[in-house]
């Protein structure tokens, strides 16, 4: 049972309410609900940032600077909805951005080469379970329908609640999402996919 | 209905369509193998991508996204992306390829301490919070893993094993032992369908006692059918497909109770179960 309830008997206020300590250096006051929340989320945060940037060591990367958005942010979460989403919403965000800036600088090769490098261990354990190509089709596909197939597929969001965390409408997320399945369908071979739909 | 579009199978097989688009595209999969096909091909696909990444929720969670989470910025937290743009020039980066194996080695010793890490911050008093049931169970799907497997075994045993059958559907020869049915709750009647009751087993999922019943038939391109009836804390949720081999599943949520209708017979033929069981547990 954790002791902090004892201590902070409403979970709502600061960690640090109750003491007349000032906050030590490096933490940042954040409710005890808001932390527990996201630190329930996590592993499904990294799953799908492992799935937007199909490295381990960015995902973790995207993960962290959401985190540090959402504390920043905290006041902007809305009550009775889903946390879950939010969070999606925060790590979708903050990846286009970066996607963004890449494109604007035209990463050099050698980079994408030692993200390969990084991820060796991750990749041998996918390669063992014949998975590895899935993440590689998937890599193929176009941000916006990545971003479809984890909210939904991997993920179970309804197309409703991917709907939210895309802010795009549900028509827009039940397309990218059929473009998205019958382009991995073909990826990984049969199926009435093509190459044309992906990049639609 | 003519051939579905992509866009309409697959809302279909997610489980988005509304009763009565739903039953047109059963019936157009009913009608066309290529088209049964594809829907099988879509679903495994499906499958396949939710299996490559189930192994990242298992995984411990490293400190720095703990520390993160929990507000500890700072001193506490290396931010790892500025530490490499920092560290890391063109020619860093080509050594880094040579010397990935080494740094490989590093890092599955960095992962176990993490773990090691993680697991006595989580056993610690005033330690993580466990997450809640909630949340656990909204990423965790593996007790569909559990009744597939079952079923599977059930199919290989054959319609006159019983041995697989912990609750045999004569009471008398059941020891005593009760289905963990909710209460109030009756047998769904699957006979029109040519599915005759064999009794049940119980299993746990979300940490309560569930119960998954077995079907069988003489018709084998059908084959036995189970059906899981279990209670949830979670919100509603629309029939979903799954596939794990050749056992396909439709799953969701209502009222409180969590249900799955398993076979290895198509998915149209198991929509038009679950919309007999749906029909039948409403009427409850």
């Amino acid at each position: 049972m954790p002791q902090r309830n004892k201590a902070n008997p409403d979970p709502l206020s600061s960690r640090q309410a109750g003491s007349s300590d000032p906050p030590a250096p490096g933490f940042r006051p954040v409710s005890a609900r808001f932390s527990d929340q996201l630190v329930a989320v996590l592993p499904r945060l990294r799953r799908f940032a492992r799935g937007l940037t199909g490295s381990a060591v960015e995902a973790d990367d995207l993960v962290q600077a959401a985190c540090e958005r959402a504390l920043t942010r905290e006041h902007q979460f809305q009550e009775g909805t889903r946390f879950d989403s939010w969070m999606f919403r925060i790590v979708q965000t903050i990846w286009i951005d970066q996607i963004r800036a890449r494109d604007v600088r035209k990463e050099e090769p050698e980079a994408e080469a030692e993200r390969i490098g990084s991820d060796e261990p991750m990749r041998r354990v996918e390669a063992r379970l014949a998975l590895a190509e899935v993440g590689l089709a998937l890599k193929k596909l176009p941000p916006e329908q990545r971003t479809a197939l984890l909210l939904v597929t991997v993920d179970g969001l309804s197309y409703k609640e991917a709907a939210a965390v895309a802010e795009v409408p549900v028509g827009t997320i039940m397309s990218r999402l059929a473009r998205a399945r019958v382009a991995l369908q073909a990826k990984l071979g049969g199926g009435r996919g093509s190459k044309d739909d992906a990049e639609a | 209905m003519q051939k579905p579009s992509a866009e309409l199978l697959i809302a279909y097989l997610d489980g988005e369509l509304d009763t009565e688009t739903s039953k047109e595209v059963a019936a157009a999969i009913a009608r066309d193998p290529a088209l049964a096909r594809e829907a099988e091909s879509l679903t495994e696909t499906a499958a396949a991508l939710r299996v490559a990444f189930d192994d990242v929720l298992h995984e411990p969670v490293p400190e720095r996204l703990l520390a993160a989470a929990r507000g500890e910025v700072g001193d506490k937290v290396v931010r790892f992306p500025e530490a490499r743009k920092a560290l890391m020039g063109p020619g860093i980066a080509r050594w880094r390829q040579w010397a990935s194996l080494p740094i490989a080695a590093s890092v599955a010793c960095l992962i176990v301490g993490g773990g090691l890490g993680y697991l006595i911050a989580v056993q610690a008093p005033g330690g993580l919070v466990p997450q809640p049931p909630e949340q656990v169970a909204a990423a965790n799907l593996n007790w569909l893993d559990n009744v597939a497997g079952y079923h599977k075994m059930l199919v290989n045993a054959g319609p006159n094993d019983t041995a697989l059958v912990d609750i045999p559907a004569d009471p008398k020869s059941g020891g005593g032992r009760k289905l963990a049915l909710p209460q109030d709750f009756h047998l769904p009647d699957l006979k029109p369908w040519g599915l005759a009751y064999q009794g049940g087993r119980v299993l746990f999922i979300e940490g309560r006692a569930a119960t998954q019943l077995f079907y069988t038939t003489d018709n084998k391109t059908l084959g036995p059918v189970t059906v899981v009836v279990a209670t949830t804390s979670l919100p509603d949720k629309a029939p979903t497909p799954e596939q794990r081999g050749d056992v396909n599943m439709l799953w969701w949520r209502h009222h409180g109770h969590e249900y799955a209708v398993v076979g290895t017979a198509n998915l149209g033929y198991l929509w038009n179960i679950h919309n007999d069981l749906a029909w039948q547990f409403d009427a409850i």
